[in-house]
């Protein structure tokens, strides 16, 4: 038995108790101290500094040996996998689970199905061969789905389609490794490595359209994201944090894992798109940088606070796509260490929007206001978990898009660039429209009564705030993880310091950063509490209306179509280009198995089987 | 240690005697005298001394506080003749980052206020910002490519090594005028100041603002534009050899664009975004592309 059985035991044991115990009050609780000790067993494995560590297991599948291994990247996305599941269990561990079952729901069937979840991307992790990974894949897309459709009505809808988006990707993913299979007899890493060495490009183009669009479709990469959204924002409450945080970033790993383990950043770099002057690695940074923006600006439209926040997710995966493929030091650095700020961020952020939702009981943008009043503490863990998503300083995400940003000008890509820019002042349009629209401006009548969120929902989310503000602060004990990655990866590693990166031509410290905007805020306190007048709280009403009486039975809040100025101007290059690809796929897709029945049922089934032994003999002789 | 606090100290009090400036230049296009040398000052006083103090709660105050804070600690990454501040810890992309603090902080404080042309005019001033920074972003990324580094300390450095030929301005003239054009509109001076437009939405984001709320509000006004200026001043004009250079630059730069704002009426939001997002975004492009070909 070694460390990583262990691990893996327990989150199966905590799987298995959950299945019997999941009826319980005890069961939340029960949850955050399982999830808790798997966390000591991760840190107990030595997986990130030190050398692989195997499991004992080992099956064979017709002579195919699986196995399973934790490296360091293995143990960073572990970390934040357990540490969301630990997050997320807590916050659903108290009222939270128990209002779930007033409302007809099974508290046992979510804590099995985020448990499920957990264990499912730990063997994933894992995986020491392609088979492995494979399967590892699609445990975890099952797995995904329970925990989508667990909510019922529109949730089921969105897990549907996400299984079929993932099904498609599974398969595809599935073409890849045959063919990896049929020219080496083997799906070992060692094997597959030497392979992708001396394959010719076009074999190489082949192998990265089918393994890594089955990759992408997990991440939510353009084309492919159009499941998304509605999958996670439907999820209910923690269940949507955990997603959120962290279960796109399966296929960022598996990404890893093809694109830079296997191919490498140099080979992608060599390999010329035919007729364009791009390289491989300028087209993935391209399709990484259109994720960023395109999602982001869909999520500026929304009206749901959830879906706002769940397309921001697809956004945000693309900023680490696209540190990655830069490649140097830091911005592979700033793409890994986003997974971490991002996770960290995201779980705060659709937790303090689900305790709004478990007060008010709406999560619709146009019917909340003045919130603050009322969940002053909520609002807090909303404010840093914004300034963190829009990479504002002092928060943690700010260092990991900073990391981004500063490879991209010193490698002189000044396109991707703009680019990623664009996309953070999309963020930052969007998120204060959030925040706006919850907290800010009039409080609603029937609003009045609202209470602040209960201490059990609270709690959790103050902690990530706090981690939040820390590693905005601190950033070096993370980078030190990131940079163990990266030597891992064969990447050269970041030079960091405590307080952020050392760089010659332009570094970054935190700890100054911070210390001289707190100081900052400090003088502006002294001036403004300090000099003048003692200031008088007025109702809210009691405010300019240019002329107007403001009453209290209408009250105005300022927050429909919300950028209007600016709708106007970009609201026509809104088109739905891509649900208009996903309809003609279905079409084609429906039409092709239409022919396919006709022939085959109907019309002449001695043609049909004599096509398909034609097309096999074709295939197989070519 | 000393130099924190010199350095927002002397941003603040070139920022007064700019918002002089700019009131004494509005007073002469429109055949006016003009407030006398101290008036400034005395507005801020007469603001923060009077007896009605009207707020609408804890974040509309700590609004004001961030506002004025986040400026105060970015002035302390922009060079000085002789202080080098927090230059070396923090380089331009920093400081870009830090000075959307403020206009973050004000937008929280508007947002409390719960008065709905308070919130158009936020919506409006994001916007405004979505459309300038592009072209801003551009031309940070051209500077920083051309001297090969972010920190504004080696950007000044490099500038003043051969005089006036190796200054910005010299070598990336089409990335200054896009500064210039961005300047304009990040300053929020007409053509670009539909946030705050008196007649529609009684003057937008401040609306609610009176005594010493709108008191920060106009430090905060010193700060923006003493940042502007320096901002320029450090990427194309080779920061300051020496103190007297350094302010007869960030004073001309400055009133170039209140030079300009009293001429126009204003654009419409979506009008200022098509305007920005076209000529300085591509003259700056073009830049970057003769930087780098």
């Amino acid at each position: 038995m070694t460390s990583l059985d262990h691990l893996l035991l327990v989150s199966a044991l905590t799987l298995a108790l959950m299945l019997l115990f999941g009826r319980t009050r005890i069961a939340g609780r029960l949850a955050v101290a399982l999830y808790g000790v798997q966390f000591l067993l991760l840190m107990q494995t030595g997986a990130l500094l030190g050398e692989p560590v195997a499991s004992s297991l080992t099956v064979s599948v017709l002579d195919l040996p699986m196995h399973w291994r934790y490296d360091a990247l293995s143990w960073f996305f572990a970390m934040i996998t357990i540490g969301a599941g630990f997050f997320c269990a807590w916050y659903a561990a108290g009222v939270w689970q128990e209002r779930y079952r007033e409302q007809g729901h099974s508290p046992r069937l979510f804590h099995v199905a985020l448990a499920a979840n957990v264990l499912t991307m730990l063997i994933l992790l894992g995986s020491g061969d392609l088979l492995s990974l494979f399967i590892g894949w699609e445990l975890v897309s099952w797995a995904s789905f329970l925990l989508m459709a667990v909510g019922g009505g529109p949730a089921g809808r969105a897990a549907l389609r996400y299984l079929v988006y993932a099904f498609s990707g599974g398969m595809a993913i599935l073409a890849g490794l045959m063919l990896i299979y049929t020219q080496t007899g083997s799906l070992e890493y060692t094997r597959v490595l030497t392979l992708f060495g001396e394959l010719s490009d076009a074999r190489v183009w082949t192998l990265l359209l089918l393994i890594g669009g089955g990759f992408a479709v997990k991440m939510g990469l353009l084309p492919f994201h159009l499941w998304q959204a509605a999958a996670y924002a439907e999820t209910p409450g923690p269940g949507s944090s955990f997603l959120g945080a962290i279960s796109a970033r399966m296929g960022l790993y598996a990404l890893i894992l093809l694109l830079v383990a296997m191919v490498g950043i140099g080979r992608l770099t060599a390999m010329e798109v035919p007729f364009t002057f791009l390289s491989a690695r300028d087209l993935i940074a391209w399709i990484a940088a259109l994720t960023v923006i395109i999602p982001t600006y869909i999520a500026l439209q929304q009206h749901d606070a959830r879906y706002l926040l769940a397309w921001h997710g697809i956004g945000q995966g693309g900023y680490m796509l696209l540190g990655l493929m830069v490649g140097n030091a830091v911005g592979s650095a700033g793409g890994l260490f986003h997974v971490f700020t991002y996770g960290i961020t995201q779980a705060a952020l659709l937790m303090a929007v689900f305790a709004v939702v478990y007060r008010t009981g709406t999560a619709d943008l146009n019917k909340l206001g003045g919130l603050v009043a009322r969940m002053p503490l909520t609002f807090l863990v909303l404010l840093f978990g914004i300034i963190s998503l829009a990479g504002l300083p002092p928060m943690a995400g700010f260092v990991s898009k900073w990391m981004v940003y500063r490879s991209l000008v010193a490698e002189g890509m000044p396109l991707l660039f703009v680019a990623a820019v664009v996309g953070t002042l999309g963020t930052i349009l969007s998120v204060y429209k959030l925040i706006h629209n919850i907290f800010l401006g009039q409080l609603r009548i029937e609003h009045e009564q609202v209470r602040e969120a209960p201490l059990s929902m609270l709690l959790p989310m103050l902690g990530l705030s706090t981690l939040i503000f820390l590693v905005g602060l601190m950033p070096g004990p993370a980078l030190s993880w990131v940079a163990a990655v990266q030597t891992s990866l064969g990447l050269p590693p970041v030079p960091y310091t405590l307080g952020g990166i050392e760089d010659p031509r332009g570094g970054l410290d935190m700890l100054w950063l911070v210390g001289i905007l707190m100081a900052g805020f400090g003088v502006g306190a002294l001036i403004f509490f300090g000099l003048g007048g003692k200031s008088k709280r007025v109702h809210q009403l009691d405010n300019y209306a240019g002329g107007h009486f403001l009453t209290a039975d209408v009250r105005y809040q300022y927050s429909d179509n919300f950028y209007a100025g600016l709708m106007h101007l970009i609201g026509p290059w809104y088109r739905g280009a891509f649900l208009w690809l996903e309809k003609a796929l279905t079409a084609t897709v429906a039409f092709i198995s239409a022919v396919t029945n006709g022939l085959y049922r109907y019309a002449q089934p001695a043609l049909f089987v004599l096509a398909t032994a034609v097309a096999l003999l074709a295939l197989t002789t070519a | 240690m000393i130099e924190l606090i010199l350095m927002p100290l002397a941003a603040f009090v070139i920022g007064l005697a700019m918002v002089l400036m700019m009131r004494r230049i509005g007073a002469r296009l429109q055949r006016r005298v003009g407030p006398p040398l101290l008036q400034p000052l005395w507005d801020i006083i007469k603001l923060h001394g009077k007896e009605t103090q009207t707020s609408h709660g804890l974040i509309h105050e700590f609004g004001i506080v961030m506002a004025i804070g986040g400026f105060v600690a970015a002035v302390t990454l922009m060079p000085l003749p002789g202080m080098n501040g927090l230059a070396e810890q923090g380089g331009l992309i920093a400081l870009v980052y830090m000075m959307m603090i403020p206009s973050l902080g004000l937008a929280l404080g508007v947002g409390q206020c719960a008065n709905p042309n308070g919130s158009i005019g936020i919506s409006r001033a994001l916007t405004a910002m979505l459309a300038y920074d592009i072209p801003m972003v551009i031309v940070i990324f051209g500077v920083a490519f051309f001297y090969g580094s972010t920190s504004l300390v080696q950007i000044i450095d490099a500038q003043q090594a051969g005089g006036f030929a190796t200054w910005g301005i010299a070598e990336m003239p089409l990335l200054a005028l896009a500064g210039l054009f961005a300047m304009q509109a990040m300053l929020g001076k007409q053509p670009f100041e539909i946030y705050v437009a008196p007649a529609e939405i009684a003057t937008g984001p401040m609306v609610e603002m009176g005594g010493k709320f709108l008191g920060g509000l106009f430090i905060m006004q010193c700060f923006q534009l003493y940042a502007a200026g320096a901002l320029y001043t450090l990427l194309f004009l080779g920061g300051g050899e020496n103190w007297l250079t350094f302010l007869i630059k960030v004073f001309a730069v400055v009133a170039i664009p209140m030079s300009i704002a009293f001429l126009f009426p204003r654009y419409r939001t979506e009008d200022v975004v098509r305007l920005v997002w076209k000529w300085p975004a591509m003259i700056g492009l073009l830049g970057i592309a003769f930087l780098m070909y």
